[in-house]
Parts: structure tokens; C-alpha cells; sequence
């Protein structure tokens, strides 16, 4: 279960530049549960995923994963509760280290690491079956520098790291952003299928409407630091990307410009 | 050149190996430029020297020179780390403070090893000259340094402090303390520069305030040499890489100085040293250049 309590978040307070990120956001999420988060540019996303990863310690309130209050730890020493994908494919994994040296940093996420060779033969192997799930030929390629793939690989490749070890939630920032529509359905396809076999406890910021709506089960849409809207179970059911950029506009107080209609897809 | 030139130098070359390869960790591994070791090759030789002096076992003098170098490395990762001050300045002050304190340590300038033990003495003396000996213990000892070294950038905790030099966010998320592995690596380079200036003063017989000039830019020269010549796909290759770019280093420096038709001279030490360097830095790009026209 992840609770967020009263989350305040300023950044630059006391200057001329003061900008309130967060306003009094809480936010209860289920245990196994897979909540899409969605806003325009400024809402505040990336800010609530940066308080719950770590990089952002909040202002006000209190940020509580699994069964610990993580309010002011920062990122390394919760990463052992945190898996996560980030939105730019070169930010999530080190290019200048293999695809088997990235795994074996993913492999000891939030643990400590001793002496023991990072590549040992069974880890090798371990490494090797799980990067052959992806069904890429990657398991070829093991050795090659991440900077080599292409970033829906690179992606690809995250997920199966972020599910090296254990965590109390998963989470996904824009993570289909960077690719071109294929590769980015092959990682949501993927997605979908790592999160229902895992029953993972799920946050994934989406600036696509459609992906919103498609994948998991609530939906929760942040506008100026707030939660505006708050959706699941039959009222999300019933709910079309129409319906999303209704309320998108009346939250707005405007009509939509071109800009906005692009995450309509 | 002549032979006894010949081997001063791959002696030398193997002296310096040590200061590539914490250069190496320093610059390749966590990505930080780290002139503190200007600083702390002297202040190895003359911690060594002012031990061995004072009675002092000369391989437990070695040890202290380690120690001396990680305390200097810690001071300019802390203010680095905790007081944010940019990574190369940060080493340039470490590095100016040196030169007192190594002042300090030797109450002069220099201080003479002569006729005392060092830890070569044992070695000499069994029918092979004194000339070779020190070449082949160096190597001795080079070859542990980088079995160590390998070995630990090889393991989980180092390739902790590899993913902090290459993406620190990225290890961060992987719940590594990037700020530990500053301070480890930084302790653990500079340890390792200090034990190249802890031998260079018992296989040369002095310690000097002044020695440290430039240290830095052999030890870069040594790193790119090897890269240039061996590449940096994989970790043990590229430390070898480190110790023979050393050795060529000052084979390349010993020619040029000894080849009459060039008409140098000692003093031109530096220059040609910046000269070299230089080369060995445009050499990796001319040689993409030749590849791609």
C-alpha cells in the first residue's frame, strides 16, 4: 500500500521564483492496484512520482510505502521499496555498462553489495533467461553496451531490471513517451503483462489520454498541484477519451488548443 | 638509448603504473578530475622517507604512504560532496595545501635515503644488478595492485561506484549512496598514487616537494596511451592498458630525450611530456578520421 498524506511540495520558497508544485495532495493506493496518472505540462506528475521515489522530499505531509514512513529518506535508501522506469531510455540504465552489468546493478537494488563477482556464472544465466523473455534477441547480446539499443530496448530492458528485485511499487514515468507507436505498445503490452503477473502496486504518469484509460484500474488527473478527478471501478468503465478532455477543458477554465489535443491520442 | 636507460625507464613506467591506475579510477571509473594527486605523490615519498629515517619498517612505511594518500583524497572528495564545490577545484585546493603539508611532513625540501633499508634491499644482490631488480619487483607489485583492482571493479560493490561515474542518477534509483562512492573512490585513487610516490622515493633513493609537478598529466598520458592501444571494452584490458601506456610513456620520453638528431635537452622535460600527450589525445580521433574518409 503507498499513502500519501497532505502533500505539500514548494520549490524555490521565499524567492521571487516560489512555485507550488503540490498542494495538499493525498493519495491512498491499494495494494496491487494499477493507477494511471494524468495532467497537462506544470500539474505536478513528475512531482508526485519524484515524492514518492525519493528525489523530491515534500515541503508538508507525510509519504508512507508499504508499511514505512519514507517521508525524508531519500532515493538510494528507499530504492529497495522502489522499482522504476523513467521517461528518458538513457536515464534509466548506464550506457557505458553491458546489458548483464546492468542487470546486476538491478539485481542488488536497495541491498548491500559485498565482493561477490557482479557477473558469476549463475547469475550469468539468470540474467541471460530473463532478457530471452523479452523475446528480442537480446539474450544474444548481453554483452554489448546498453548504449548500442535502440531506446524501445533500452526500455524493454528497464522493466526486466526494475523487476530484478523485490518492491512494494512500481513506478512508470512516461515511459512510452520517447518510442515510436510500435515499440511503445510493445512496452505497454509488456508492461501489462509483468504488472498482472506480479500483482504489482502500480503508479504509471501518462501524458496519453488513451494509455490512461486503456491500462489499469483508476485513474487520477492532477491539475495545478491538485487531484481533480479521481476514477474507478464502472464510473472509469464508462469513461471515453472524449469524456477525459471534457473535464480536462473545464478544469482549464479554456478550450483546448492544439497542443492539448495531442495527448488525445 | 642504452640498456640501463632502457630499464630506468620500464622502472619508472612501472612506478608511475600505480598513479595511472588510480587516475584511472578517478577519471574513467567515477568520472571526477582529480588533481589532488599532484599533492599526494609527494606526500607519499616523503611520508616513506621521513619513516624510513626514523627507523620505521620500509613495506609498513608503504602502508602509512596508502593511508596518508586516501586521507588527502578524502579531504577533496568532502569538499566536493559536502560542500559542493566543483570536482576539479575542489582537487586543485587539496593539491595546494599538499605542498605545505608534504613540506611539513619532511621539514625540508628533500630528504636522502642513503644507506638505509628499503624495501628493495632484501632483493639486491643475488647475481642480477640492481638495475633489473627494481624493475622486477615493481612489476611484482603492479601485478597484485591491479589483480586488486580488477577484481574489485568486477564485484557488486565495484560496479556500484561504475554506475555512479556513469549515470549517478541511475545508481541512485538503484539505491547506491553515489556520495559513499566519491569518497571510497576517490580515498581508494588517491591510496594508490601515494603508494607510486612512497616507491618512487625507495627505489630512487630521495624525496622531493617537487616531484609532484605534472603527476596528473603522466598519469593521463599513461590512461589514454593504453586506451589508444588496447581500447576500453573490458575492465582488465583497460587497467594493463594503464601499466604498459605508462612504461611506453617513459620508453617514448627516454628516446626522444636521447635521440641526438632531436637536439633536446633535460630541461625540455615538460614540454615534450605536454607535446606527447597531446598526441596521444588527438591520436584516438585522427584515427577515426582515417577511418571514416
Amino acid at each position: 500500500m503507498i499513502a500519501l498524506d497532505n502533500i505539500h511540495v514548494v520549490f524555490g520558497r521565499g524567492t521571487p521564483l516560489e512555485k507550488k508544485a503540490l498542494s495538499g495532495v493525498s493519495l491512498t493506493i491499494k495494494e496491487g492496484s494499477f493507477t494511471t496518472v494524468i495532467g497537462s505540462n506544470g500539474a505536478g506528475k513528475s512531482t508526485l512520482l519524484g515524492v514518492l521515489a525519493g528525489d523530491v522530499i515534500p515541503t508538508e505531509g507525510n509519504v508512507r510505502i508499504g508499511n514505512a514512513d519514507v517521508t525524508k529518506l531519500p532515493t538510494a535508501a528507499r530504492a529497495g521499496r522502489v522499482a522504476r522506469v523513467f521517461q528518458d531510455p538513457l536515464a534509466g540504465s548506464c550506457g557505458a555498462l553491458s546489458i548483464e552489468e546492468n542487470l546486476a546493478l538491478a539485481h542488488k537494488r536497495g541491498q548491500r553489495r559485498g565482493f561477490k563477482l557482479a557477473l558469476g556464472h549463475s547469475r550469468r544465466k539468470l540474467f541471460r533467461e530473463r532478457i530471452a523473455e523479452l523475446d528480442l534477441g537480446l539474450e544474444n547480446r548481453m554483452t554489448d553496451r546498453m548504449a548500442m539499443l535502440s531506446g524501445g530496448q533500452r526500455q524493454a530492458v528497464s522493466l526486466v531490471m526494475a523487476m530484478m528485485a523485490g518492491c512494494d511499487v512500481l513506478l512508470l514515468d512516461e515511459h512510452t513517451a520517447a518510442l515510436d507507436p510500435g515499440m511503445a505498445e510493445f512496452v505497454m503490452k509488456l508492461t501489462e503483462k509483468i504488472v498482472g503477473a506480479k500483482k504489482l502496486t502500480t503508479l504509471m504518469v501518462t501524458h496519453s489520454m488513451r494509455q490512461a484509460l486503456d491500462y489499469g484500474d483508476r485513474t487520477v488527473m492532477l491539475h495545478g498541484g491538485e487531484i481533480v478527478l479521481d476514477v474507478e471501478g464502472n464510473n472509469r468503465r464508462n469513461l471515453d477519451v472524449e469524456d477525459l478532455i471534457d473535464m480536462f477543458r473545464r478544469v482549464r477554465g479554456q478550450t483546448l488548443d492544439d497542443d492539448e489535443l495531442l495527448i488525445a491520442e | 638509448m642504452s640498456q640501463i636507460a632502457l630499464w630506468g625507464a620500464v622502472e619508472l613506467g612501472l612506478v608511475y603504473a600505480f598513479v595511472a591506475l588510480g587516475v584511472y579510477l578517478a577519471f574513467r571509473v567515477l568520472d571526477f578530475p582529480d588533481l589532488t594527486v599532484d599533492g599526494t605523490f609527494p606526500l607519499g615519498a616523503a611520508v616513506t622517507a621521513v619513516l624510513i629515517m626514523a627507523g620505521i619498517n620500509p613495506w609498513l612505511a608503504a602502508v602509512v604512504s596508502m593511508l596518508a594518500g586516501a586521507l588527502a583524497g578524502l579531504v577533496t572528495a568532502t569538499l566536493n560532496v559536502r560542500f559542493k564545490i566543483l570536482n576539479l577545484l575542489a582537487s586543485i585546493l587539496t593539491m595546494i595545501a599538499l605542498f605545505s603539508v608534504n613540506l611539513r611532513v619532511m621539514g625540508r625540501p628533500n630528504v636522502a635515503l642513503l644507506s638505509v633499508d628499503t624495501m628493495l634491499t632484501p632483493f639486491y644482490g643475488h647475481g642480477f644488478r640492481d638495475f633489473m631488480v627494481r624493475p622486477v619487483f615493481l612489476l611484482a607489485l603492479v601485478i597484485v595492485a591491479l589483480i586488486v583492482v580488477w577484481r574489485y571493479l568486477e564485484s557488486d560493490a565495484g560496479l556500484a561506484m561504475r554506475a555512479t561515474g556513469a549515470n549517478a542518477r541511475m545508481a541512485r534509483a538503484q539505491g547506491i549512496n553515489t556520495d559513499r562512492q566519491i569518497y571510497l573512490g576517490i580515498a581508494l585513487s588517491n591510496a594508490l598514487v601515494a603508494l607510486g610516490g612512497a616507491l618512487f622515493a625507495q627505489t630512487n633513493g630521495f624525496a622531493d616537494v617537487t616531484s609532484g609537478v605534472g603527476t596528473i598529466v603522466v598519469g593521463l598520458a599513461a590512461v589514454i596511451i593504453g586506451e589508444t592501444l588496447f581500447g576500453t571494452r573490458r575492465i582488465l584490458i583497460a587497467l594493463i592498458g594503464c601499466v604498459v601506456g605508462s612504461i611506453l610513456y617513459r620508453i617514448a620520453i627516454q628516446l626522444a630525450l636521447s635521440s641526438d638528431s632531436l637536439g633536446l635537452q633535460a630541461s625540455d622535460l615538460n614540454l615534450v611530456t605536454a607535446v606527447l600527450v597531446t598526441f596521444a589525445l588527438v591520436l584516438p580521433r585522427l584515427k577515426r578520421g582515417v577511418l571514416l574518409s
